[in-house]
């Protein structure tokens, strides 16, 4: 039976037009009893819709903000920023090596939701002043409100509504936090197909680690810090769903691109790496990385350090 | 050993940590310090008014027990019994926020999922251990009466706080 994230069945945008589309409460209630999941579809049972059982927009745009909000509580305990930092401080040392100290970058985040990282960044200069960052979503709502969180505190970085591949400036670098478990397949590939084929130096995505205690964690963490059940049930959909090292590694073996991953399985303690990297970056940029990493840099594997018998699994 | 004063201390500190719970994840700003002690004082404030009930009920015993100085004697016996056990509670989680606010990143996560996320749920399993604790230090029926209003009014700090300023996100 496939794990289904409720967040994915009641948002429905077209990644052509960006429009929200209607979605009727009955056929997610069955998608998900047909997934063997009746919990989630008396979750879904519960939303409100209007008279054609099509879901009240405006309630699951504030559901979907509310538990986004608690989310981040979530980010800022595990201390994601400076876990990201951690990676992206010595890629953006080593980018700026190759392409001149005086260039000016772009950060750009996908599926920013509501755009912890970027404002996280842009509050903290953690990258440096000459870092642009941009958050990008199919979500108009999480957008929206992540601008206005962004100007309330009058934070450097910008959002935009739309598909992170139709941007009209070149990214440097493509982030996300907890977006990869929500490809599946193909699509995977393909998301980092898209990233390989662009003009970015590299991209550098966290997701949960596939651990056999990621399920038990989340459903004790997001049982301890989220209120609502929608909250509580999509974190442990999310750890189930999360890819192991060698997907995520085979799927971002494309064509111009090294793909690494940094602290795999084998090589962190499972309690203390809730997500961790896999990065992609152009062949040119891996020494200089390695270098800016330091010690650090032991713990970035690449496919044949975790295919190699008795290696980091 | 008279434990009103650490019970009392212990209630504070704790009913400011639930103003703080209550707030948690209602607010996405990135600065934030001052909403967090907002968020505290408004749970001591909202605590030490619900500590009282408790302080009530220890005095309604004693002004109708027949023997005010054993019943005074009773009680404090099974004060130090609810105390042990949240004593126990009080230097884990102190343990864990010590480690999770000195140590790197990755150690400071390890504090957060095998401590403080689990002793959060715990929280109310702690209380009913107390209560027991406080029948078998020999506190009889009315430490456990009086236990029971106490861990009620400090169960009920976050959920009020919640409720009362942080229901929607801000």
């Amino acid at each position: 039976m496939p794990h289904l994230e409720i967040s994915d069945l009641i948002t429905v945008t077209d990644p052509l037009s960006g429009a929200r589309l209607p979605v009727r409460r009955g056929d997610v209630v069955r998608l998900l009893q047909e997934s063997g999941d009746p919990r989630a579809a008396r979750i879904v049972a519960g939303l409100p819709a209007g008279r054609d059982d099509v879901l009240d927009p405006l309630a699951v745009d504030r559901l979907m903000i509310g538990v986004h909000t608690e989310m981040q509580r979530l980010s800022e305990e595990l201390r994601i920023g400076e876990r990201l930092v951690h990676v992206l401080g010595p890629l953006f040392e080593a980018i700026r090596e190759i392409a001149g100290r005086r260039g000016r970058f772009r950060l750009v985040d996908i599926g920013s939701g509501l755009g912890y990282l970027v404002r996280w960044l842009a509050a903290t200069g953690a990258l440096g002043p000459n870092v642009e960052l941009i958050g990008v979503d199919l979500d108009a709502a999480l957008v929206a409100e992540a601008d206005r969180l962004a100007r309330a505190e009058g934070l450097d970085c910008r959002f935009v509504h739309g598909n992170a591949f139709d941007l009209p400036e070149i990214a440097t670098v493509y982030v996300s936090t907890g977006v990869l478990h929500h490809f599946r397949g193909p699509a995977l590939t393909e998301f980092f197909e898209a990233q390989a084929d662009s003009q970015a130096l590299a991209f550098c995505h966290f997701d949960i680690a596939a651990t056999r205690l990621a399920p038990v964690g989340a459903w004790m963490f997001h049982r301890a810090r989220m209120r609502h059940p929608l909250g509580r049930h999509d974190g442990v959909v999310s750890a189930l769903r999360a890819h192991t090292d060698d997907t995520l590694l085979r799927a971002a073996t494309v064509p111009g691109i090294r793909p690494l991953l940094y602290e795999p399985r084998g090589l962190s303690n499972p309690f203390c790496t809730t997500l961790r990297p896999v990065l992609g970056i152009r062949p040119y940029l891996e020494d200089p990385l390695r270098l800016a990493m330091g010690r650090a840099s032991r713990r970035l594997v690449g496919a044949e350090q975790l295919s190699r018998p008795g290696a980091a699994r | 050993m008279n434990p009103v004063l650490p019970l009392l201390a212990l209630g504070l500190l704790d009913a400011a940590f639930s103003g703080f719970r209550a707030y948690a994840g209602r607010d996405a700003r990135i600065r934030k310090h001052r909403a967090v002690v907002r968020a505290a004082l408004r749970g001591l404030a909202v605590g030490a008014v619900l500590l009282l009930a408790p302080a009530l009920t220890a005095g309604a015993v004693l002004l109708a027990a027949d023997d005010p100085d054993r019943a005074y004697g009773v009680l404090a016996d099974g004060g130090v019994g609810f105390l042990v056990p949240l004593g126990l509670y009080a230097l884990a989680v102190a343990v864990s926020l010590l480690a999770y606010f000195a140590l790197p990143f990755r150690a400071s996560t390890l504090a957060m999922v095998v401590g403080l996320g689990p002793l959060t749920l715990a929280r109310p399993l702690f209380v009913a251990v107390a209560c027991a604790g406080a029948l078998v230090a020999g506190g009889g029926w009315t430490s456990l009466l009086v236990g029971a209003v106490a861990g009620a009014a400090v169960l009920c700090v976050e959920p009020f706080v919640h409720r009362r300023w942080y229901a929607m996100p801000l």
